[in-house]
């Protein structure tokens, strides 16, 4: 541990007590054995039932209300014929928000896009990103790892907004790349990149790259060298030793990986907005509709979000489980 | 590993900083163009549009505003995921799992769910859109952040440091202030600053969960809506340079715990 | 208020389990203060567990436990007057060597004055003057031992745990600091619990020592009863090296017992059993214990044998001897010497202690 994470300092404890409070206790002292203190302390941890009571009640209680609230809301609300309740209607059960769904192809078109999308585009990310990890783990030294990562993190600190930004600015018609198109003689016109599935795929795989690099690189970094040495004295060329040894090891990596970067693509809303086109409306603006317009759209926008959330970790989880039966089959 | 694809190997690490790095710098660039559209090439440079941000009483209110949110939910989702992970760490009781579960659940529902939900969940309590209920939303969203990292950290912490103390005459108020809370603190540091950047870049919450009053992002966002100008790539370059540096602060102080005792 | 025959710590009959596997069964055990007490015995055998029963870190599932005249049972760590060195020594990693020490001492509601003067005396006392304002990290293995003894003395308690503290040292540094600690204790007087699986450390330390077997006391005694007279097979092998001879008794008589063990007639003692001719028995032998001799030596135990191995090992060579009829046993011995072949063995029987089982 170094210094800077101390927190008492040398001389902050060779402070004497010469400055007049030497005849007082220190303020643990005090407080260990003021009269009301003890009181209470000596009921709290009388039993061990009762500190695990009282240490367990106000977790328990915040994460069934904040964590878990929401949620149910929102799903009881998407059964609810109106919502916000309105002056003189009490709101009813009803199916309708679901059977909307199902029943309007103008919804399923920008659903079914966006899983399509965020399947695609996690795969794009890790055939991107796995190699950048691998190096960085297994062919930097240790020390400049930190370095070389700490360089690709600082992008990663920068928010959706900045970031959607940026790729606005490269890809614009009087943008970056455009400019250097044109200055090669290479195109009259500008070509239009904005507001296509290009543009938009570009700034999702922009900003979900690095949630991708951080479990690959954790679990590559985890792989000792000495296991490719080992299959390599056994005479598996690179090839072999990466498909046999290295890829079947860093297999918990990428289901962290895709996993995260696919619940981050399909919850996406700005970029979308700022990015995409007509043509490329994401069921997160179909949700986000429902909001903007008179309140009795509500339910249908918690039913589409419902519906959203249990698609994205249904297939989430089944990826997991997926990956996770392929490590243990792996070893056997 | 031949050297060929050695070198190959670190061109595409290369290339890929390049990837993350251009679209930043150039925006960055387009703050300094002496005119009022974005858009290469840039043939004359000017201070104005950065000098403007901080002259602007909108934009610094906007920013007083954000960092408000980021302080007020960071303490929030500090003391809540410390409090969550030392109930779990250490100690095996019946639901402990779906506490588990339940406590990492804000982390994996996508940006847009979560937001919905929270605007739902916001109308039924009577809660105001507004500076409380982006508190609210983000202090939940950053909690399993929190927690995760000090439940790492605590499970570092050897039994008999609390034990050492409780033996000296400390009960567990007093071991708990004195022993372990200081050894988490490079963990709450690293969590602190993690939950103040995800909440001062948040742009779904903040939106849908907002009053009038916007948040940064949200004001970036309204902006460009209305069409791109140098004085968003000012406010955005500042807000970069801001996000970065304690980005980096805050990562160097989680991997340095990695190392300490 | 009690005289130096009171026990400072009475244990009374305790029991604990975890889940399925028994800890301690009905531990008896009375410590008189000033004491140097060692818990011997392999992993398991429940010494830590009384260790951390004393020191109030687990509740027994029956049984009372006295400190200084006072039911402890049920009082948490921080309400006993017992302090512990721990087997990591546990020093807080964010304080210096000071406020280690002092931590307890500001607990006590002790003023300032009174928590400087009694750190200072412990520092000297200790050795610790130059370390006051290091960090646990800058400490050598040695130092942080005597940081976390400071630690635990400073609040001055009547008995004093000691979790295997030289566990974490090297074996040329653990020898200096027995006898350090030894010293320490006589200075100090106070009473010490000290838990160990090194056979060294008890010997070279204790006043007394308790060996502990799959919960239960083996034997409790002195370092030289235990070491010379082993009441049972375990204490024999788990101290020391032994050769262990079994046989049945020929005749027994106010502790002499005579053995037929492979046809040679072998005379022991026996100290807490009366064996009866026709018994079968086992009885424990030091090799040190066993003498070389050229032709059969006058006095006590005889034998003749052939060395059919020797392991050299510095000072002393380890010796295998072929014994009885038929070269039926071996003789494991220490000899200093050069031996031929063949020899007479011979020893003392008081040396040759009858087991309980």
């Amino acid at each position: 541990m170094s210094t800077s994470s101390r927190s008492e300092t040398a001389a902050d404890t060779s402070r004497r007590p010469a400055s007049g409070r030497g005849d007082s206790p220190t303020f643990w002292g005090r407080l260990s054995n003021a009269g009301p203190y003890r009181a209470v302390t000596d009921y709290v941890f009388g039993s061990t039932r009762r500190q695990f009571v009282l240490l367990a009640a106000f977790p328990i209680f915040w994460i069934l209300f904040a964590h878990l609230g929401p949620i149910l809301q929102m799903i009881r609300v998407s059964f609810l014929d109106s919502y916000p309740p309105s002056v003189g209607h009490t709101p009813h059960f009803t199916l309708d928000n679901w059977r909307t769904f199902f029943t309007e192809v103008i919804f399923l078109r920008p659903f079914f896009r966006t899983l399509v999308f965020s399947v695609v585009l996690t795969f794009a990310t890790l055939v991107l990103v796995y190699p950048v990890a691998y190096f960085l783990s297994r062919h930097v030294k240790r020390d400049n790892q930190m370095l070389l990562l700490l360089l690709l993190l600082i992008p990663f600190w920068v928010g959706e907004i900045v970031r959607t930004y940026a790729i606005m600015i490269l890809l614009g018609n009087t943008g970056a790349v455009n400019l250097i198109l044109k200055a090669l003689g290479l195109i009259e016109q500008p070509i239009a990149f904005m507001y296509t599935n290009f543009s938009l795929s570009f700034g999702i795989v922009y900003l979900t790259s690095l949630y991708m690099l951080m479990p690959l690189y954790s679990a590559l970094e985890k792989i000792p060298q000495s296991f490719s040495e080992a299959a390599a004295d056994l005479g598996a060329g690179p090839w072999t030793r990466f498909r046999r040894v290295i890829l079947p090891l860093s297999l918990e990596g990428i289901s962290s990986g895709c996993t995260l970067v696919f619940l981050i693509s399909t919850g996406l809303y700005a970029t979308p907005i700022l990015l995409g086109g007509p043509s490329t409306t994401l069921f997160s603006e179909t949700i986000a509709g429902f909001f903007h317009v008179a309140g009795d759209e509500w339910p249908t926008g918690a039913a589409f979000s419902t519906i959203m959330l249990l698609t994205a970790l249904v297939l989430s989880g089944t990826f997991m489980k997926l990956m996770g039966a392929l490590q243990k089959g792996g070893r056997k | 590993m031949t050297r060929n694809t050695r070198i190959l190997m670190s061109i595409i690490y290369w290339a890929f900083v390049v990837y993350l790095f251009v679209p930043l710098v150039l925006m960055v660039l387009m703050g300094f163009k002496d005119s009022k559209f974005i858009g290469f090439p840039i043939k004359s440079w000017t201070l104005d549009w950065y000098i403007g941000v901080f002259r602007d009483t909108e934009v610094i209110s906007v920013f007083v505003y954000s960092t408000t949110i980021a302080v007020a939910s960071t303490a929030i989702s500090l003391t809540v995921g410390t409090w969550i992970s030392v109930l779990l760490a250490g100690r095996s009781f019946f639901g402990r799992t779906v506490i588990f579960g339940l406590t990492v659940l804000p982390a994996v529902i996508p940006g847009i769910i979560s937001a919905i939900s929270f605007r739902i969940f916001a109308r039924l309590l009577g809660i105001e859109t507004g500076m409380f209920a982006i508190i609210w939303a983000h202090a939940v969203h950053n909690v399993p952040f929190v927690a995760l990292v000090v439940m790492a950290r605590l499970a570092t912490l050897p039994a008999s440091h609390t034990e050492a103390a409780m033996d000296l005459g400390a009960d567990r108020f007093v071991s708990f202030f004195r022993i372990t809370l200081p050894y988490l603190k490079p963990a709450l540091i690293g969590a602190g600053v993690f939950c103040m950047l995800l909440s001062f870049d948040d742009f779904v919450r903040s939106f849908f969960l907002g009053g009038y009053e916007p948040t940064l992002p949200v004001l970036i966002f309204s902006k460009l809506r209305s069409g791109m100008s140098p004085e968003i790539n000012a406010i955005a370059t500042v807000v970069l340079i801001m996000t970065a540096v304690l980005g980096i602060w805050a990562e160097r102080s989680m991997r340095r715990m990695g190392k300490g005792t | 208020m009690p005289t130096t025959e009171d026990p400072i710590v009475h244990i009374d009959g305790i029991s604990k389990s975890f889940g399925k596997t028994v800890a301690l069964q009905r531990l008896d055990m009375k410590i008189r203060p000033g004491e140097f007490v060692t818990f011997l015995g392999p992993s398991g055998c429940g010494k830590s567990t009384t260790l951390r029963l004393l020191g109030g870190f687990a509740q027994p599932d029956s049984g009372r436990i006295v400190l200084g005249g006072e039911d402890v049972t049920r009082l948490p760590p921080n309400k006993r007057r017992v302090n512990m060195v721990f087997q990591d020594y546990a020093l807080f990693p964010h304080m210096t060597v000071t406020r280690n020490i002092t931590f307890g001492l500001e607990l006590k509601r002790m003023t300032r004055d009174r928590i400087a003067a009694r750190l200072d005396e412990l520092l000297s006392f200790l050795e610790l003057d130059a370390f006051r304002d290091r960090f646990p990290d800058q400490l050598s293995g040695g130092q942080r031992q005597r940081v976390a003894l400071a630690r635990a003395l400073a609040p001055d308690p009547d008995l004093l745990l000691l979790d295997e503290p030289l566990g974490a040292l090297d074996a040329r540094l653990r020898a200096q600091v027995q006898l350090e600690l030894k010293d320490i204790q006589r200075r100090t007087g106070k009473t010490f619990f000290f838990v160990t699986h090194d056979q060294d450390e008890a010997l070279t330390m204790s006043d007394r020592i308790v060996v502990m077997n799959q919960g239960r006391v083996e034997q409790d005694g002195t370092p030289e009863d235990l070491y010379l007279r082993p009441k049972s097979r375990f204490v024999a092998e788990f101290i020391g090296e032994t050769n262990l001879l079994s046989g049945p008794v020929r005749h027994a008589d106010d502790g002499r017992v005579a053995i037929d063990w492979f046809g040679m007639q072998i005379e022991g003692r026996a100290f807490d059993s009366t064996p009866r001719p026709g018994d079968m028995v086992t009885a424990a032998l030091r090799l040190e214990k066993v003498g070389f001799f050229d032709a059969r030596p006058e006095t006590g135990n005889a034998v003749q044998g052939r060395v059919v191995n020797r392991v050299f090992k510095g000072s002393r060579t380890a010796v295998d001897v072929r014994v009885g009829d038929a070269g039926a046993a071996i003789l494991k011995a220490y000899v200093d010497r050069e031996v031929p072949d063949d020899v007479w063995l011979g020893w003392d029987p008081a040396n040759l202690a009858v087991l309980q089982d």
